[in-house]
């Protein structure tokens, strides 16, 4: 996380502090998204946001909310299927960009005969397995080396809401609650509401339940506390409200 | 050219089983518009509309020019409509969609044919001289119902405008400064709004007003009436679609009734707000050359 809770923002072409770029005696320097290396040893911000630091992983990278959703290799999305052609499915991940492909035997016990068959419109749980600059993005629903789905594949029922890539980032946290600082879905989850969730990092978010009910609470408590950028006490409020207003 | 993104299965099937429920996904009710704000801006005739995440805003602006040969009498006024590409990329600049028709022809039929402006009043001199009153709309975000916010932005614009005063003495025309003689509104006859209601479900029985662009996509039919706040309808353009009953149009028309008097009074008090404002000290009635009769 950050250097001892005190955060840096860094603007386009600002001078990064040297005492904060991590210094390990083993692992190169890791560059992530929104920093430009210019040889030989210039780093600098091309976007502004918060500028985030892993020690242990020697890596460097800005933190924003906002923008169209560029792809990157591990990524987990939630696309749409568009067309599918022989051997792909054409799928988009957000509105107005060039589509993703994903191959047709990229599911879990796929074979010629039994590869799954997914109208246009249908959803899919997906990880970019291949994101170069230039090229369109590959997707795969399937961990190629142990064959298992590890929870990727088509989504069913369910409603799929648009949620800032910064919240979708935060969702995707491993300690979303401290570090992303989103209760939401735990609230919700504490006050007996069943549902099943998926988060794309293109800034989608799935939400499935027996109730429609609850659908329509936990999407509109993830929108809400994204639009609004809540506090935790706030969405500890919302969530309450929430559920009140609809049972 | 790039397509409206269309919504998915999961999210029409979804939508559809949430409305049979009785529930919307923004959780407002049926008949229940988003929050409205109406701005007017700094110069006279800028009405700045959000509706929710929908925001349009009208301009209005007068030259005098020469009128039509047929129609010495009256004043030209036209109204220009503008999606670009900045309110969704599936505008494109000097190419307009089927959408910006419609709602270019709807503001013309509500607003122009229903006779809210007095044309014969913009003449200065028969068949020489008349005023052209402009409304320029930009639709600066869509997030849906661009058709009744953009009616209530050039009705809200026209009656915030102010033109300059004029007179006649002899032959000579003079058209005044506003630092000369205080601009004088234009003559306005009935305040008509356009309320659009959307059907869904296999008959259409399910009415919603006040649409998001989601809604919107998954439609059925939809159905605008344009009408005052006496009741009095100016046009009701229900343009292919489902067939929807006769009982729920006459239930919508009640329905539009009781919103456009709320939208009515929404407006009167924002315009008599904005004079308020404006009027700082009660200077303004000194400065008008109008004689009350």
């Amino acid at each position: 996380m950050a250097t001892d809770s005190e955060m840096v923002f860094v603007l386009p072409g600002d001078g990064i502090d040297a005492s904060l770029i991590p210094t390990h005696p083993k692992r190169p320097l890791r560059l992530g998204p929104g920093l430009r290396h210019i040889p030989p040893s210039t780093i600098v911000p091309t976007i502004a946001g918060q500028l985030v630091t892993d020690h242990k992983k020697n890596s460097l990278w800005v933190e924003y909310n906002g923008g169209r959703y560029i792809p990157a290799v591990g990524d987990l999305v939630i696309g749409q299927v568009d067309r599918s052609a022989a051997d792909f499915y054409y799928v988009a991940l957000s509105d107005y960009s060039s589509n993703a492909s994903l191959p047709q035997l990229a599911f879990e016990m796929a074979t010629k005969k039994t590869r799954p068959n997914l109208a246009t419109g249908a959803l899919v749980y997906a990880r970019v397995s291949l994101a170069n600059r230039h090229m369109d993005p590959e997707l795969e629903c399937v961990n190629s080396s142990t064959g298992k789905a590890d929870g990727l594949g088509p989504l069913v029922g369910g409603m799929l809401y648009s949620i800032s890539l910064g919240m979708a980032r935060r969702l995707l946290m491993r300690k979303s609650v401290e570090e992303g600082r989103v209760v939401v879905l735990e609230e919700l989850g504490a006050l007996g509401l069943a549902f099943e969730t998926a988060v794309g990092r293109n800034g989608k978010m799935w939400v499935n339940s027996e109730d429609t009910k609850t659908v329509l609470i936990v999407g509109r408590a993830v929108k809400e506390t994204d639009e609004g950028n809540l506090t935790v006490d706030q969405q500890k409020k919302l969530v309450r409200k929430l559920v009140k207003e609809m049972s | 050219m790039p397509r409206e993104a269309e919504p998915s299965l999961n999210e029409k099937a979804f939508f559809l089983q949430a409305l049979q429920d009785g529930h919307r996904l923004d959780g407002r009710k049926f008949e229940q518009f988003r929050q409205l704000d109406l701005q007017f801006g700094d110069q006279y005739g800028v009405a700045d509309v959000t509706l929710g995440k929908t925001r349009v805003l009208a301009k209005v602006s007068a030259e005098v020019t020469v009128p039509y040969p047929d129609r010495p009498f009256d004043g030209i006024f036209t109204i220009t409509t503008e999606l670009s590409p900045m309110a969704s990329p599936a505008f494109e600049v000097n190419r307009p969609t089927e959408q910006e028709v419609l709602l270019s022809r709807l503001l013309e039929k509500t607003v122009r044919r229903s006779n809210a402006l007095d044309t014969e009043s913009l003449c200065l001199i028969a068949g020489q001289k008349v005023w052209s009153i402009r409304v320029d709309l930009h639709v600066l975000s869509h997030d849906g119902n661009l058709m009744d916010a953009s009616c209530l932005a050039v009705v809200a614009a026209l009656r915030h405008f102010r033109k300059p005063d004029t007179s006649m003495e002899g032959e000579t025309l003079t058209i005044y400064t506003p630092a000369e003689r205080e601009p004088v509104p234009l003559s306005w006859l009935h305040t008509p709004l356009c309320i659009t209601f959307s059907f869904y479900g296999d008959e259409g029985e399910m009415t919603l007003v006040d649409t998001t662009l989601l809604e919107e996509q998954l439609k059925v039919s939809s159905c605008t009436i344009s009408l005052n706040k006496h009741g009095e309808i100016c046009q009701v353009a229900k343009l292919g679609g489902t067939p929807v009953d006769a009982v729920s149009l006459v239930q919508c028309a009640s329905i539009a009734l009781q919103k456009v008097k709320e939208l009515s009074t929404l407006l009167d008090q924002k315009l008599a707000e904005d004079s308020k404002r404006r009027n700082k000290g009660g200077l303004l009635a000194e400065l008008s050359a109008e004689n009350a009769r």
